[in-house]
């Protein structure tokens, strides 16, 4: 059994002063199992936050299932109940603005732990513990948020998250505001601590190179609907759905050979959720579109075992675009040209 | 990539002087009691006719700096201490205001990020647009509007003749920065800087922005200064790269040289900030190299605290800028080199 597991999740907001409905997410099913680490993947607007926030019972889904270790959250059952809490925690993107900037780092740090009720011995342990396995240096534990850099207040917002000892924490966009060199060593901080700790993790971002090292598998989300889905490395190799070649094409490896080849361009922007698409909601975008596709929405399709796609043209992208592994060509060149840098004996 | 109308080495062999010329550019900013912090030490840089330079660097580095400087807009009360900034022959820095106010939109234009706020909410876009070729060319009603809807259909906006009249919060991000770009490219500039303008939008429309970016000064000659903290932007949109840290630029080369052979230990250090080896990221990363930032102090290296590289010499002698391979430059005492 999945330790999470997300059956068709709708939320629905409405416009203040209209008759009209943002659709934040439109039937999204996922399952997370522990120690793993599921990537949500997508554009502003595409609605991830909104998914994370629903599995956190921070907003009420309008309808569908949320089933944590067993038990289905919602009516009564909530992050707040006794059995659940502490179990599911939260990192967010703005590390500045998520700690409160008049409260010692040893105070937020161990914030989870009063609402748990333990004592104050216990707390002043685990607050040292937590520090050091995010390597926050003690000296600093008294220190105020605005002492510290950015990638430091990260740490500290992971600090936090893992003190109760989480069976899930929802990573909500926790590098883009950081700085390459602080970013890449958030990115090493949360994989050695799901080694040493096998939480599982929910990571919402657009940052498809910390996805790529980060996550085991990967769900592609355009306007509240997983359009694809699969194990990581299979989905960067060979993207089936036009917005995941689209998304992927995007990044730009800081190496000039490897260039982005894609004859599939997306045009265009997100479309507003308040009006969607008739059918498949890239079709206005999407270079491949056809008549059917305007019309209506195309079925799940399974290409592979537990990767999924959301399109009629699935051959055509196979067709399209050659498997080439651009992130892997990559490295390869990284390790060619930085490798040498690195001494032997090391 | 296409190759920028007018070849940056020609700048180089002295038949060309470069479009600006920095020389030892100082901005400090004074405090209270204790002598002024340098955003910007010792600068040298120039940008050649139709080059695109793209200047990579994290938060508080000088990028801003730099760009605020050529402009003549460093923020109060930082100022210029020392340096010249060669603009066609005229030094930026000896001008009256009301001759900068005339260079400023037309002959310098800056993209900033954050295009909503860069916006007026008040006026309509084609407003805006006009705002800039009323103050610098000499156009009436009808030549200015048929300008803007020209500058609209330039940066691909759809529906030019509709979106003349909109508000900028009737506008997507990707549709506002393209009116930013359009206000920029108004009056031909001959240098664009564009401050990190593409870090709030989405990959996708991120990636759009740029080739359009791109396209429109390959066109026209202008040159381009690509300020950001990406350097993927600068592996894929310049012609040469300069990387700044605690506002000292280390590294400089034309871009295949610089990504084929990086010399300065910051810029491996971000390159490999990339690399999914672990064996190189634990070397140049560290375990938990947490919390030690650039040094402050006026002679050694300022990344010799965070170098694994650095020996004693690095705390005690600034580095001075040499040529590693042609036009290829880097301030360190201690190179890598393959």
């Amino acid at each position: 059994m999945s330790l999470l597991s997300v059956e068709n999740l709708v939320q629905v907001f409405p416009v203040a002063g209209s008759k009209a409905l943002v659709r934040a997410v439109n039937g999204v099913s996922f399952t997370l199992d522990r120690g793993e680490t599921l990537a949500l993947v997508g554009e502003s607007g595409s609605g991830k936050t909104t998914i994370g926030r629903c599995l956190l019972g921070l907003i009420t889904p309008t309808s569908g299932n949320i089933v944590f270790n067993g038990l289905a959250m919602g009516g009564k059952r909530s992050v707040r109940s006794p059995e659940i809490h502490g179990k599911l925690q939260l990192v967010f993107q703005e590390p500045a603005e998520s700690l409160d900037p008049r409260m010692r780092l040893h105070e937020i740090i161990e914030e989870p732990l009063r609402a748990l009720d333990r004592d104050r011995s216990e707390r002043e342990r685990q607050v040292r513990e937590a520090a050091t396995r995010v390597g926050l240096p003690e000296r600093l534990l008294t220190r105020y948020p605005a002492e510290i850099s950015m990638g430091l207040q990260q740490r500290v917002g992971i600090a936090r998250a893992i003190i109760s000892k989480p069976e899930i924490i929802v990573l909500d966009e926790p590098t883009s505001a950081l700085d390459p060199t602080a970013r890449a060593e958030i990115i090493d901080l949360l994989i050695r601590l799901q080694r040493e700790l096998g939480t599982a993790y929910l990571f919402i971002s657009h940052d498809l190179s910390a996805v790529r090292q980060l996550s085991h598998r990967l769900a592609v989300l355009y306007l509240g609907m997983i359009v694809e889905q699969g194990e990581s490395a299979m989905m960067f190799a060979q993207p089936r759905h036009p917005y995941t070649v689209g998304l992927l094409s995007s990044v730009l490896l800081p190496n000039p050979k490897i260039k982005r080849l894609t004859q599939i361009k997306l045009s265009g922007e997100i479309p507003s959720p308040i009006d969607l698409p008739q059918a498949c909601y890239l079709a206005g975008r999407c270079p491949l579109a056809e008549d059917r596709c305007r019309s209506v929405m195309p079925p799940v399709e399974t290409v592979a075992p537990g990767h999924t796609v959301r399109c009629y043209r699935i051959d055509e992208v196979a067709r399209m675009e050659k498997a080439v592994d651009y992130f892997g060509q990559f490295q390869a060149e990284a390790d060619r040209i930085l490798g040498a840098s690195v001494p032997n004996e090391t | 990539m296409t190759a920028a109308p007018t070849s940056p080495s020609d700048s180089q062999d002295g038949k060309t002087a470069p479009l600006l010329e920095i020389t030892g550019l100082t901005v400090g900013f004074p405090q209270y009691g204790t002598k002024s912090l340098a955003a910007l030490r010792n600068i040298n840089f120039s940008i050649a006719r139709g080059e695109v330079v793209g200047l990579v660097g994290e938060s508080g580095s000088g990028k801003t700096a730099l760009a605020r400087s050529i402009m003549q807009l460093v923020p109060e009360p930082g100022r210029i201490e020392s340096g010249k900034l060669i603009f066609e022959g005229r030094d930026l820095a000896t001008l009256d205001s009301e001759t900068l106010r005339q260079l400023r939109g037309r002959e310098i234009a800056m993209i900033i990020s954050n295009p909503r706020g860069e916006l007026d909410p008040l006026q309509t876009v084609g407003d805006q647009i006009g705002n800039v070729l009323r103050a610098h060319m000499e156009l009436s009603g009808d030549g200015i509007r048929a300008r803007v809807l020209e500058l609209l259909r330039q940066v691909s906006i759809p529906a030019p003749e509709r979106r003349v009249n909109a508000y900028p919060h009737e506008l997507s991000g990707g549709m506002a920065q393209r009116v930013v770009m359009a206000i920029a490219l108004a009056c031909s500039p001959k240098l664009i800087i564009s401050d990190d303008a593409t870090s709030g939008l989405d990959v996708t429309v991120q990636a759009q922005v740029l080739d359009l970016m791109r396209e429109l000064v390959a066109g026209r000659g202008t040159s381009l200064l690509f300020i950001t903290r990406d350097i993927g932007i600068a592996a894929h949109f310049c012609d040469r790269v300069a990387v700044i840290y605690a506002g000292q630029i280390v590294e400089e080369a034309p871009r295949d040289e610089f990504f084929e052979n990086p010399h300065h230990p910051y810029s491996i250090l971000l390159l490999s900030a990339f690399a999914q080896n672990e064996r190189l990221r634990r070397y140049w990363l560290g375990d938990t190299t947490a919390g030690t930032g650039a040094r402050t102090q006026d002679e050694g290296c300022p990344f010799a605290d965070r170098c694994v590289r650095a020996q004693d010499r690095c705390r005690t002698e600034t580095p001075q800028r040499r040529e590693m391979a042609p036009r290829h430059f880097i301030k360190c005492h201690f190179p890598v080199e393959r």
